[in-house]
């Protein structure tokens, strides 16, 4: 199913490790994934019919799933998450953002909404500042009780490292989803530039999803992206041809 | 002096590298409005700043650095403009690049960078928000490229850092030294290199966490860079960018329009071009697409060699121009080594179109016998001989030997010192190498190539309205490539609909042409006051003299009556005399009666 929307060039063999991986993200997307064809479509939504079929009703996005491998680092995630979030567009306070791993490779860094939160339990303030609203499994902060900088204990405990401060209030951005209408999955997915489809996507159920993700920091999915991009350089190590011989020209 | 409403911030930041200081120089609403940023604002500066005759390399000389009013916008805008006087042709000179450089800049809250001075040591500069601070660069000072944007990020620990570097080639002063940002763009073509390496300056990283981009009516605002990016979206002729890149016109080109240049622009025909262009590296090479900003049109192909001599070399490309040139134009049939060469440029921070421009010239010289290996220590150079076309691309870079000073010359200089009847096939215009189509086979290029402002260069608009389209796209810093290649003529209203309610302006269309034709007509008279005129907007003999010998286009030439027609049409559309001067009537159109005197002298002073 996997192997099904590769384009030849990135056809080839399979380690164990990243079949494995490609089975998490099955289990999790199959409803979106027997949706995504080939080459981008003139209109993206038209295609990503699963969400806007007309005449049915678009299912919540209770989690998100991203296909590490077609993230183009256009940014675009970010663009629209600052732009819903504060009325401005301001990167530094999106809550999504692109890492990049030795300039070779872009790794989406999100929030996983996991069913356990280690967030929301390692949050000291009684009530929580940060709660998980039942309805869009969004994760909504609240301004007013949270400690800011000082604290961070959500920080702490975020598996995937994600939580990021926000350098005007100290206090951690995080993902509430928007109130169900990822803004992100929406600007990703009409894009959907790459000619193997969008990066982002949005799902009804987490199975699999959050927990094959949540424990991989922005720096081991770096690493692991360009070891299964960049076979045999599985380091991202840059090899430079004409190094200098002398070792001042004049 | 009204402070912009939006899209700008009015403030441009001025670092003086020689004193180490740095400080806010307020631009006008009024100012913006004619020369809008990026090129055209570096070209206001320059022609109001400097004296004829200026010496680019000057202490106080200056780069300009500028993202646009849209950078950092919903709308689709991500180049980096690096404006300045060009020390290789001595003439205005501009040069973009892509990546995430220009909406860092502005969302640290600045227009433009404005850097001038010469450091005594080796400097490079962080931009955080308001705040510069000038770093030792000592131990970067050698270091290629990628090895300083590491250097970087690690010293200011953050890898959302933005970086603009020069490799060796800057710091040893190549004229055709380029600056590097983020690893794979180039902001070449244009000496910019050179100037920072003169400058001692290593390069700036830029860090923006405090501002958003101002804007005068959001709402109408977005709804108009909606538009703007469904047309990105949905332009179907676009799909083969993104899939191929720039990489799949190399076949494009030879097999239908009869323009990829071969072996020095001796043909067009070059049957082997299947083993090193876009069809072989989605093959074998390409493994991701990646973007610029806010892009939905992904053009660039990062891609791993997976076996040869130079396995396991991760490398961007081939590109239309780099594979052009560094490819096909030293007749390469080995994709790895195609590969090696535009790499090894990229690390070294050389322009891959002049390299290949003056390896191809130098390659004929040897052929011809107008040089000799003993002018090249030794190197015998040939075609499709990678390891030595590696090896001089290493001299030139570290100018090593008497072959790297000579070929660090760039081919006008070269082909003047060898002589022997290589004016012949020494392809520049105004001192500037060719790219990589060959204007007898796309002739409308000739355009780009003559009546552009740099000379030589490939990106300055095909036809006179593209002249000053690209004249505005490189001043709103937008891409080509989202911009009026998608819309064609009907940018202005794009455009004009963006601009309106982001800086709170009342443009008509009419204000697009206006402010492109200003924009062209400026730097025009900048480079009329260093002795330009239609005698200089000629390319190359060999286009004039040599009909292309096989392929689509076979027995196409470069008529007079081609030339006489290209310079009626753009002269014509841009108000300037036969000559290709600007008339005062023009001047005064434009509103740029101050450069009326600049032209009257340099008239007089050069006989035109």
């Amino acid at each position: 199913m996997e192997e099904k929307k590769l384009p030849d060039v990135l056809k080839k063999e399979t380690s164990r490790r990243d079949f494995l991986r490609g089975t998490a993200t099955a289990a999790g997307g199959a409803l979106a994934i027997s949706a995504i064809g080939g080459i981008a479509p003139k209109k993206a939504e038209a295609q990503y019919s699963v969400q806007t079929a007309p005449g049915t009703k678009p299912y919540a996005q209770k989690y998100r799933f991203a296909e590490r491998q077609n993230c183009t680092g256009c940014r675009s995630c970010e663009f629209a998450c600052s732009l819903f979030h504060t009325g401005n567009v301001r990167p530094a306070l999106s809550r999504i953002y692109i890492a990049k791993y030795k300039d070779i490779v872009d790794v989406p860094v999100m929030c996983w909404h996991c069913d356990d939160a280690p967030c929301i339990a390692a949050c000291p303030t009684t009530p929580k500042a940060i709660q998980k609203d039942a309805k869009t499994n969004g994760i909504v902060l609240n301004e007013k009780i949270c400690l800011g900088a000082k604290c961070m204990k959500c920080q702490e405990a975020c598996p995937a490292k994600y939580i990021r401060g926000n350098p005007d209030t100290g206090q951690p951005l995080i993902c509430d989803l928007c109130g169900g209408d990822p803004q992100c999955v929406k600007a990703c997915m009409e894009q959907a530039g790459n000619p193997q489809g969008p990066c982002l996507q949005g799902r009804p159920v987490g199975i699999g999803v959050n927990m094959a993700f949540r424990d991989v920091t922005p720096d081991q999915a770096g690493k692991d992206l360009a070891n299964l991009l960049f076979y045999p350089n599985v380091e991202g190590k840059r090899v430079v041809p004409a190094k200098s011989k002398t070792k001042k020209g004049r | 002096m009204a402070t912009p409403k939006g899209g700008n911030f009015g403030k441009v930041l001025e670092i003086d590298l020689s004193k180490q200081t740095y400080k806010t120089r307020p631009v006008s609403d009024e100012i913006l409005q004619q020369y809008i940023g990026g090129r055209g604002l570096g070209a206001y500066y320059a022609v109001t700043e400097y004296k004829p005759g200026k010496n680019a390399l000057d202490e106080d000389a200056f780069v300009f650095v500028g993202p646009g009013p849209l950078s950092g916008t919903m709308a689709v805008s991500h180049r980096t403009c690096f404006a300045h006087k060009s020390p290789y042709t001595g003439l205005m000179t501009h040069a973009e690049t892509g990546a995430h450089l220009a909406s860092e800049i502005k969302f640290a809250g600045w227009d433009g960078l404005y850097i001038k001075g010469r450091a005594k040591k080796p400097v490079w500069l962080s931009i955080v928000n308001d705040k510069v601070e000038f770093k030792d660069a000592s131990k970067m000072w050698g270091k290629t490229t990628d090895e300083a944007h590491e250097m970087m990020v690690k010293e200011m620990k953050d890898p959302e850092i933005r970086t603009a570097v020069i490799g060796p080639a800057g710091e040893n002063e190549v004229p055709f030294a380029c600056i590097i940002v983020e690893r794979y763009r180039a902001a070449a073509r244009s000496a910019t290199g050179m100037v920072f390496g003169n400058k001692k300056l290593k390069g700036f990283a830029v860090r923006g966490t405090k501002y958003a981009v101002p804007v005068a009516d959001n709402a109408k605002f977005l709804a108009a860079a909606r538009v703007n990016k469904e047309g990105n979206m949905q332009g179907e002729a676009w799909e083969g960018i993104k899939k191929w890149g720039t990489g799949g016109l190399m076949e494009l080109k030879h097999f239908l329009h009869g323009s990829l240049i071969v072996k020095n622009y001796q043909t067009t025909w070059f049957p082997d071009v299947v083993k090193i262009g876009g069809e072989e590296a989605m093959r074998t090479f390409w493994k991701r697409h990646a973007a610029c900003t806010n892009c939905p049109t992904h053009c660039l192909k990062l891609g791993v060699l997976r076996s040869g001599k130079y396995s396991g070399l991760v490398a961007e490309g081939p590109e239309y121009e780099s594979g052009g040139l560094l490819g096909s134009n030293l007749g390469m049939t080995k994709f790895d080594e195609m590969i090696s060469l535009i790499e090894a440029c990229d690390a070294l921070g050389l322009d891959n179109i002049s390299t290949g421009g003056v390896l191809a010239f130098t390659t004929e010289a040897v052929e011809k016998g107008a040089l000799k290996p003993t002018d090249l220590d030794g190197l015998k150079p040939k075609w499709n001989d990678g390891d030595t076309y590696m090896e001089m691309i290493r001299k030139i870079a570290y100018k090593d030997g008497k072959a790297g000073k000579l070929m660090a010359k760039g081919v006008r200089a070269m082909s003047k010192e060898i002589g022997k009847g290589s004016e012949a096939y020494a392809n520049h215009t105004k001192g500037k190498e060719l790219a990589a189509h060959d204007p007898r086979g796309d002739k409308i290029r000739a355009y780009s190539y003559t009546m552009g402002t740099c000379g030589g260069d490939h990106h300055e608009g095909q036809g006179p309205q593209a002249l000053g389209m690209t004249a505005m796209a490189d001043s709103l810093c937008i891409c080509s490539f989202t911009n009026f290649l998608v819309y064609g003529t009907g940018t202005d209203k794009i455009i004009t609909d963006m601009m309106n309610p982001l800086c709170g302006w009342n443009w008509k269309t009419e204000d697009y042409w206006t402010t492109a034709k200003r924009i062209m007509t400026t730097e025009r008279v900048f480079n009329v006051r260093e002795g330009i005129s239609s005698k200089d907007d000629r390319l190359p003999i060999r286009m004039y003299k040599e009909k292309l010998p096989a392929g689509p286009r076979k027995d196409a030439i470069f008529t007079d009556a081609d030339q006489k027609d290209m310079e009626t049409r753009t002269y014509g559309f841009f108000g300037w005399d036969a000559k290709g001067i600007p008339t005062e009537a023009t001047l005064k159109a434009y509103g740029l009666d101050y450069l009326v005197a600049d032209v009257d002298a340099a008239k007089k002073k050069y006989n035109l």
